[in-house]
């Protein structure tokens, strides 16, 4: 199967400190993958690197075929992203932040209908700021996903969300990827992580501690439950 | 072209929500007009002159909102907008730096354009102001003013670190220009050792060239002025495009 994204030997630091240390991997088209760590793991990092937001110390990037820095404006008529922390002119309301992201594309997506599926279409009118964080969680993923994307790049996608409001957004992704969309995803939900991914990768201090399903995550720690076993993997385990 | 469009009708929207440009660029050189109308009324510029006060100011008055937007608006803009890491999104979509400079750009014209025509009218309802010399040299000399000095904004604007020093580049050109330079304070009330000094900002080139063209007056010196400015213009305008930072 052909590959979403390709990683080879990425290193990035910051001063004396090393976020992301001799990280490969890649994401077949049509899947869903989870990058997972703690806080400072290096997850942020390594997504602003594959896609060229930061440059990268070392290592291949390769992004639906393109380089992310020199290809830029080929690659993003193709992708969606969601940034961890989003910000947005002051004063803009919905409809024209969506106007605003809609008019780049080639071949964008209805938003109108995007924000009704999301549950904030009765939201459009409102200046984004007086949107409540769940609302404007899910306008973020909307952005996202306004250019038609082929793959897509959700950082923590559901925090703040609410857990009705999380299994929409569950839903609405799953509905994405049996279309053939490509979804790389970090989450500090390891629920949402089981649900949703075919493959996961967790970092630990910018290394990779790793890299495979979440079946075999818990064969590989003996633990039954997923979450368990990525506290084990990650380093993160609760000391008794 | 359609999303530069749907760009510019969003972010105007969005500028004349935020009101700072509507007063300083617009109310604000109409302001100082009124008052320097009702000061002067149709008296003549100087004793024996052919033309009024007002008709030696309107080359001024136009500069004001030129300043406002070009040296404080534009500028303080974009590296807002790259401190809030809202160019950061627009990194990670198909818009290139170039159209985003350009729909900011166009916006603070749009406001330089409301300015001169009110200005204008009101000049010429209230004041009976007419231009001697030719309209279109005079619109002329205000396109190339407004230009250069629109992109020493841009410069400012993309290349500035953060807002903070943005906002200090800004005012350091923003306010001599301002004060001195003949657009608040007519360049003739000044006295004559500070208008040698005054007389090598750009800005006041502009001015003079603006106020020769509307009174008529002979220009000895034309190519002087448009070269320093239309360098300033090239210069800037390169720099800004060459050198744009997204964060």
């Amino acid at each position: 199967m052909e590959e979403a994204i390709k990683v080879e030997q990425l290193s990035k630091s910051y001063g004396n400190l090393l976020a992301v240390d001799n990280v490969s991997l890649s994401v077949k088209r049509g899947t869903v993958y989870g990058l997972l760590g703690a806080n400072g793991a290096g997850k942020s990092t390594t997504i602003e690197c594959i896609l060229g937001t930061k440059r990268a110390d070392k290592g291949l990037v390769s992004v639906l075929g393109y380089n992310p820095i020199k290809e830029r404006r080929k690659l993003f008529q193709k992708v969606g992203v969601q940034f961890q922390e989003c910000d947005y002119q002051p004063e803009i309301k919905v409809s024209e932040l969506c106007e605003e992201v809609s008019c780049l594309y080639k071949n964008p997506a209805d938003w109108r209908e995007l924000c009704t599926q999301f549950g904030i279409g009765d939201k459009i009118k409102y200046a984004v700021k007086s949107l409540s964080g769940g609302e404007r969680q899910r306008l973020f993923i909307v952005l996202a996903l306004i250019p038609n994307p082929e793959l897509v790049f959700l950082d923590e996608l559901t925090t703040g969300l609410d857990a009705k409001a999380r299994r929409s957004v569950w839903k609405i992704l799953s509905i994405l990827k049996e279309k053939g969309l490509t979804i790389f995803l970090t989450s500090h939900f390891m629920d949402e992580v089981e649900v949703l991914c075919d493959e996961i990768c967790i970092l630990k201090n910018g290394k990779i501690a790793f890299n495979g399903t979440v079946e075999q995550a818990k064969a590989a720690t003996g633990c039954e439950k997923f979450e368990d076993a990525y506290l084990m993997l990650s380093g993160e385990e609760v000391e008794e | 072209m359609r999303s530069f469009l749907i760009l510019l009708k969003n972010e105007l929207k969005l500028n004349i929500r935020n009101m700072n440009m509507v007063i300083f660029a617009v109310i604000m050189p109409l302001i100082v007009l009124v008052i320097l109308g009702l000061l002067n009324g149709s008296k003549p510029a100087a004793y024996g002159a052919e033309y009024t006060f007002m008709e030696q100011s309107i080359g001024a008055l136009c500069a004001i909102s030129i300043c406002a937007g070009g040296l404080m608006g534009l500028p303080l803009a974009v590296s807002e907008y790259r401190e809030r890491k809202i160019l950061k999104r627009f990194k990670v979509t198909p818009v290139s730096p170039v159209k985003l400079l350009a729909v900011e750009f166009t916006i603070y014209i749009i406001y330089c354009i409301v300015s001169l025509i009110t200005l204008i009218l009101t000049a010429m309802i209230f004041w009976k102001v007419t231009i001697y010399g030719s309209m279109l040299v005079f619109l002329g000399s205000w396109l190339l003013t407004m230009i250069s000095t629109l992109s020493i904004g841009m410069m400012v604007g993309g290349v500035a670190k953060n807002s903070k020093s943005a906002s200090v580049i800004a005012c350091l050109l923003y306010f001599p220009m301002l004060i001195f330079s003949g657009t608040t304070l007519p360049f003739e009330m000044m006295p004559e050792p500070m208008q040698k000094i005054i007389i090598t900002f750009p800005m006041t080139q502009g001015i003079q060239l603006m106020k020769a063209t509307f009174l008529g007056l002979p220009l000895d010196n034309i190519w002087l002025p448009i070269i320093v400015m239309g360098a300033v213009t090239v210069l800037c305008t390169g720099i800004a495009v060459k050198y744009f930072k997204w964060e």
